[in-house]
């Protein structure tokens, strides 16, 4: 069985990634992917401790977030087809409607 | 029945009184009122009972009620307010009845009834508070009650004016009288509150309180309280040189001329001095000023009252005349004790009754004539029969007219000669004997005063009354409403003093020597109050004269009226010497007292616009423009710079907050797994 260790260095490369293409792209449907990365390396983790400790709550844990971001990215990109008709790309630097 | 417990109507029906005509009396004969007319009555029925019921034992009614934890309201009535109750009821009374005649062709005669209940509510608060809070409290109720009344006819420039003189002048001493206040709380608060805190509540404001721990109070600072106190009296009382209101208070109708000048407001300061008498008492230096300020009042505004040809206004200077001898009276108990009180709430009490009269004849007098100005009346006698008479009577009262024997305990005189010659006589000359520094002087205002209020008081009398009408006018008798108070008040004047002298004086000096101030000290706690404050009363205080050995001294008074009397029949009616030479504006005496010696221009010119304005403004504003507005506007130009930079960061772009966000994150990891930056 492979240390824990292992998983979680994999499990930060792939919320890095996450993170970079937060900060850095321009796209808003590759910055929700950018976000599900994240997610998804929170719920690396949750397995990977789930199994060291040999306790079902982590597992129970990751099916609860993996639906909870499905809903999350319908209405993400629910919100990005609206933004799309109103302005015609989903450009985020277009997008900065929270400014007062 | 125990009348005490209804002792709470007697301002509670007036103001109510006020509510309700205000609500109703547009819809009723005379403006509504009536109402206040039956609700003082009561309130003077009230004040009778609980008088007959208190009288013979001495007693006290006391009603208290607690109001946080060191404060409360409530109501204490001992012989000092006792009397005071009947005779601003009684004389408020008779001048309500009066003004149903004299408002009748007035439009704002629901307002008028209104506030007058308001006043005469307000000012048995002032009689009946048992602390100083609420003493204060009813005292500013009085104080905008004048100022609404004075400014009855707003419309007219010259009343909305002597409205706002009047408010402004005595809230000058109001402010006094708020600092003393203060002080004496946190006199109270140090002093006392220790002494007393752990036998359970005590109420530090409440007049019982204060008297009783008066020992534990250091003199100066008494002598601070004191005088600012007296700050406040001489405000509402019109004593110099706060008085420069009250001859423009004339300004109100003549109904409220009398209620000031009689039973409500300028006796509040009076009363103000002779409640807290015995503080005043343990710190003689501040009797002394109130005996001079009192003394130089009398002579000082008899000297105007002299020249002034408005029937009303040489009143009004009778009037701070009167109250000045009032004081003198109070102020004189740094020598005799606590009889002063008992000799100026007399002075107080006789003279409500003939100056109410006074100016109820003068409205009388002015209601058929039309007008104010004493050169254009004259001949009135024969139109006006029971106006002159009873104003004779009231003006024989006013000047002190009297002889000065006894037939057993009742000496023979009017009341104003009675209880003037018991401030003059007792009073003044007692302090004289007794070596007081001032006794002279003091003796001196009060003999010379005496003779010029005479003098004026009989020439007003002889212009208005006698000789050829000047003006011919269709003149006419008032109607009953207004000469039945009349003549009510003519005879008190003529016989209230000569009846109830002793009585009256022996119930007053009761007040400070009830049980209460046993408990004390039975040996006399007046007396030693006085030696604290380095003043000795003597045993027997009062010097008594016999008409068989100090006959010039007893005939002073006697002489300085008559004497006014017959130099005033000698010039205004036997025309011996002609009043033009006299009273023409190239005299220069007679020039500054008709200008009222420059009171105005000082005042106006001097205080108020060159000092006040030139100095205290001109600082202010620089100091508010430049100092505390540069401040502010610092303050608001930093925000607004910090605010254009801050507004950079917002860009409204997600991903900027995202990176701030997880920046954030990272560099909190950072410290709180290595502990640095």
């Amino acid at each position: 069985m492979l240390p824990v260790s292992y998983y979680l260095i994999v499990s930060a490369i792939v919320f890095s990634i996450g993170v970079y293409g937060v900060m850095t792209l321009r796209s808003g449907i590759m910055i929700m992917m950018c976000v599900e990365l994240m997610l998804n390396a929170a719920n690396i983790n949750l397995v990977a401790f789930s199994a060291h400790f040999s306790q079902v709550n982590g597992h129970v844990f990751v099916l609860f977030s993996i639906a909870l971001a499905a809903a999350e990215a319908a209405i993400g990109f629910a919100i990005l087809m609206n933004i799309f008709r109103s302005r015609g790309n989903v450009n985020i630097d277009n997008i900065n409607i929270l400014r007062w | 029945m125990d009348f005490g417990s209804l002792a709470f109507l007697i301002p509670g029906l007036p103001v109510l009184a006020f509510v309700l005509t205000l609500a109703f009396g547009k819809k009723m004969p005379h403006g509504g009122g009536h109402i206040p007319i039956v609700a003082i009555a009561l309130s003077f029925i009230i004040s009778v009972l609980i008088f007959l019921q208190i009288y013979p034992e001495h007693g006290t009614v006391e009603q208290s009620a607690h109001w946080f934890s060191v404060l409360n309201v409530g109501i204490f009535i001992d012989p000092l307010a006792i009397v005071m109750l009947m005779m601003v009821t009684f004389v408020s009374l008779l001048i309500h009845i009066y003004a149903l005649g004299y408002m009748s062709h007035d439009p704002g005669q629901t307002r008028y009834f209104a506030e007058t209940a308001l006043f005469t509510a307000a000012m048995l608060g002032v009689v009946l508070a048992d602390n100083i809070l609420q003493f204060f409290i009813a005292w500013e109720l009085v104080g905008l009650c004048s100022y609404l009344l004075i400014g009855f006819w707003f419309r007219k420039p010259s009343a909305a004016a002597a409205a706002k003189k009047a408010f402004l002048t005595t809230r000058v001493g109001d402010v006094l009288f708020l600092a003393g206040i203060v002080i004496l709380y946190f006199n109270m608060y140090t002093h006392v509150l220790p002494e007393v805190g752990s036998h359970g509540t005590v109420y530090l404001l409440q007049f019982k309180t204060i008297f009783a721990h008066l020992t534990l109070i250091p003199t100066d600072q008494l002598t601070i309280i004191t005088l600012l106190f007296f700050g406040g009296a001489v405000g509402k009382s019109g004593q110099f040189p706060l008085h420069v209101w009250l001859p423009d208070a004339m300004e109100g109708p003549t109904t409220v001329s009398a209620l000031i000048h009689a039973a409500t407001m300028v006796t509040a300061g009076v009363y103000l001095v002779a409640r807290t008498f015995p503080m005043f008492i343990a710190a003689p230096e501040s009797l002394i000023i109130v005996a001079l300020i009192g003394g130089f009042t009398a002579l000082f505004a008899s000297t105007m009252g002299l020249v002034m040809n408005d029937i009303k206004r040489v009143l009004a200077f009778s009037t701070i005349s009167q109250l000045g001898y009032m004081m003198m009276g109070l102020g004189v108990g740094a020598i005799i004790g606590a009889e002063a009180v008992g000799f100026a709430m007399f002075h107080l009490i006789n003279h409500a009754f003939f100056k109410a009269c006074l100016f109820l004849c003068a409205g009388s007098v002015i209601h058929a004539v039309g007008t104010n100005d004493l050169r254009e009346m004259g001949g009135l006698y024969g139109k006006m029969k029971i106006t002159a008479i009873t104003m004779l009577i009231s003006s024989l009262a006013l000047a002190g007219i009297g002889i000065p024997v006894s037939i057993g305990a009742i000496k023979l005189g009017t009341s104003g000669f009675i209880s003037k010659d018991a401030i003059i006589l007792e009073g003044a000359y007692s302090y004289l004997h007794f070596g007081g520094a001032y006794g002279s002087l003091i003796f001196f205002f009060g003999v010379a005063a005496a003779l010029l209020t005479s003098i004026y008081t009989f020439r007003l009398w002889f212009m208005a009354f006698t000789g050829k009408p000047r003006q011919e006018r269709h003149a006419h008798e008032s109607p009953s409403t207004m000469t039945v108070p009349l003549m009510i008040l003519a005879a008190l004047a003529l016989v209230f003093g000569a009846l109830t002298f002793s009585p009256f004086i022996h119930y007053l000096e009761t007040t400070y020597e009830n049980e209460f101030f046993e408990e004390i000290d039975p040996s006399g706690y007046i007396h030693g109050l006085a030696e604290r404050g380095g003043y000795h009363i003597p045993e027997n205080p009062i010097v008594h004269l016999t008409l068989a050995h100090d006959t010039l001294i007893m005939m002073l008074p006697v002489i300085a009226g008559l004497l006014g009397l017959a130099i005033s029949w000698a010039i205004y009616h036997k025309r011996m010497f002609s009043v033009a030479s006299i009273g023409n504006m190239r005299n220069p005496l007679y020039r500054i007292l008709a200008k009222r010696y420059y009171q105005h221009e000082i005042f106006i010119e001097l205080i108020s616009l060159k000092f006040t304005y030139g100095v205290l403004a001109l600082t202010g504003e620089f100091s508010d423009r430049k100092i505390v507005d540069g401040i502010i506007d610092g303050i608001s130009s930093f925000i607004i710079g910090g605010a254009e930079v801050l507004k950079k960061i917002q860009t409204g772009v997600v991903q900027n907050y995202a990176t701030a966000t997880i920046l954030g994150v990272a560099l909190l990891a950072l410290v709180l797994t290595f502990g640095v930056i």
